[in-house]
């Protein structure tokens, strides 16, 4: 029953243009972290060999490339701003798409034998598994764009941490999934619910990083670090609050795991996925007990 | 047709339908209040009322999808609430204004059904019944481009596809042009016939009732106040001309 529900939801979701045109812009975007890094490395790549031959004809000796000192996956540290942005928008709608039809349709499935458990896991299961597609397609543009780039196909290490990345990233964006849905099943109405959904993101994405580390400019940048410690009650209480910050925990946890902003341990990554993690779980399981609990019967979502 | 449901189907000996005592209420409005009703198996059974009188409440009980309050509802024998299970497999289920996938083909919303209804092989299943209902030009277009009378003949399809035992209608012919009621009708009667469904229709359509129906209830304010066949009916008021005049006459007495 659950794979029923799942294969469904995923064809489904694939016929919807909306979801396609996000889709398409989460790509488009993907696309143009790699031409942007392209168009830095360019630039900065034009300027060293002009510094080279110069100092060249003076007879000095060059410094070595700045790019030989960078890690190879900073080309793409825009995809850390791009998922939060661009994914999560993508993930809350899918979330929204996966439920919201059947606040009409649910009447003919609950007539049936599934139980209404089996129904809530299939649909998060088949978000699941477009969201994995969507990411394999991101990761896929990734590497080409690496390739590119850098002239040569990437380490089977740097591929790891890009895969490392995305599943990382395909944990954060199934928090925003899980919130999509649940906001279908607590307010019923369509567009009430995307706007509830619209809202939880806003609140997640911008107004709660600015009360943890926003108040402190510096460590506003992509990859922001940890704030340092201080003697104010106020700067206190955001430091605590930080690692309730998902989007800031995802983007320090990927900063580790894409390399550019220094290495951390596997352990202190974990710490940082701990919340992502808890996050689902306890999104997932809301989920399910709100759907047990769900009117059904009425066929209708007032729009 | 064959049978394409995994559970088994043998006719139990327990009535189609059976309430006893049953009750329900949305917080402190009563919307059913102690209906007992027993249907047999093969009836065509027209359930009567105004609107607001519990008419859906009372399929909405019977198809698993609410519980009831309380009092029991029974289908072939098993208890809604506690044996939902057993229940769901010996329904079918059209809903008022019925809505499917609408990104979705006629054949892939009945398909996903009947894989929900445990069918042993869905696709022959569902082309067997749209062969059945004579609407296979239907199967392969979207449904969200459909009129609300080839979402009807697609919302029959999902009903039968798993060849229940007892099919509940609600409201059926809303929505539809005199064509269209025509055809339901004609349907209902080969489903009937054919398969030796037990009907249960929520409706307002009595012209169509007395020409469909083998029996009638008429529920008033959430209680049962009639319920005979319809041959039964008609010689109780020999005055009355047709079902229409009956039923205004009972509503107006129970008031």
């Amino acid at each position: 029953m659950t794979a029923t529900i799942a294969r469904q939801q995923i064809v489904s979701l694939l016929r919807q243009r909306t979801f396609v045109v996000l889709l398409a812009t989460l790509i488009v975007m993907t696309a143009l972290a790699g031409v942007l890094g392209w168009s830095s490395h360019h630039t900065i790549v034009g300027v060293y060999d002009e510094a080279v031959k110069l100092l060249a004809s003076r007879g000095d000796p060059a410094p070595p490339n700045p790019f030989l000192l960078k890690p190879t996956l900073a080309l793409l540290s825009n995809m850390v701003v791009y998922i939060p942005f661009i994914g999560a928008l993508l993930a809350l709608v899918l979330g929204h798409l996966s439920l919201v039809d059947d606040e009409t349709v649910g009447r003919l499935i609950f007539s049936r034998r599934i139980s209404r458990t089996e129904y809530m896991i299939g649909k998060i299961v088949g978000a699941a598994i477009v969201l994995v597609a969507i990411l394999l397609a991101s990761l896929a543009v990734s590497t080409i764009s690496l390739a590119i780039v850098n002239r040569t196909m990437p380490t089977g290490a740097d591929l790891g941490r890009l895969a490392a990345f995305y599943a990382l990233s395909w944990l954060y964006l199934m928090v925003f999934v899980l919130i999509g849905m649940v906001t279908v099943l607590v307010t019923r109405r369509r567009s009430l619910a995307l706007l509830s959904a619209m809202g939880a993101w806003l609140v997640i994405t911008f107004a709660f990083p600015q009360i943890t580390s926003g108040l402190r400019p510096t460590q506003s940048l992509n990859p922001i670090v940890d704030p340092a410690s201080t003697s104010q009650a106020f700067f206190r209480f955001t430091a605590k609050a930080r690692p309730y910050s998902i989007v800031e925990q995802y983007k320090a946890a990927s900063a580790s795991i894409l390399r550019t902003a220094g290495t951390e341990s596997t352990t202190s990554i974990l710490r940082q996925v701990a919340p992502l993690l808890g996050l689902s779980i306890v999104l997932a399981v809301v989920g399910i007990g709100l759907v047990d609990r769900h009117d059904y019967s009425s066929g209708s979502n007032d729009e | 047709m064959g049978n394409h449901v995994m559970t088994e189907t043998e006719q139990p000996s327990a009535p189609a339908i059976e309430l006893e005592a049953l009750c329900h209420s949305y917080g402190d409005t009563e919307v059913l209040r102690h209906i007992d009703l027993r249907i047999e198996h093969g009836e065509i059974f027209g359930f009567l009322g105004h609107n607001g009188a519990g008419k859906t409440t009372a399929v909405n009980i019977l198809t698993t999808l609410i519980a009831p309050t309380a009092g029991t509802a029974k289908v072939c024998g098993f208890d809604v609430a506690a044996q939902r299970h057993e229940v769901t497999s010996r329904i079918g289920y059209l809903p008022a204004d019925v809505r499917m996938y609408p990104h979705l083909t006629a054949r892939e919303n009945v398909e996903f059904f009947a894989k929900l209804s445990g069918v042993k092989k869905p696709s022959t299943a569902v082309d067997e019944t749209f062969e059945y209902l004579s609407c296979s030009d239907l199967a392969d277009k979207r449904v969200g481009s459909f009129s609300t009378g080839m979402r009807q003949r697609v919302g029959i399809a999902q009903a039968i596809v798993h060849r229940p035992q007892v099919l509940f209608l609600d409201e059926p012919t809303s929505g539809l042009d005199p064509v269209g009621v025509r055809q339901l009708r004609e349907t209902i009667i080969r489903l009937n016939a054919d398969l030796g469904m037990t009907v249960f229709m929520n409706t307002h359509l009595l012209s169509e009732v007395a020409k469909v129906c083998t029996t009638i209830g008429v529920l008033d304010h959430g209680e049962l106040i009639y319920k005979d066949t319809i041959a039964a009916t008609t010689e109780r008021f020999p005055d009355e001309t047709s079902l229409e005049d009956i039923y205004v006459r009972m509503e107006r007495s129970a008031s």
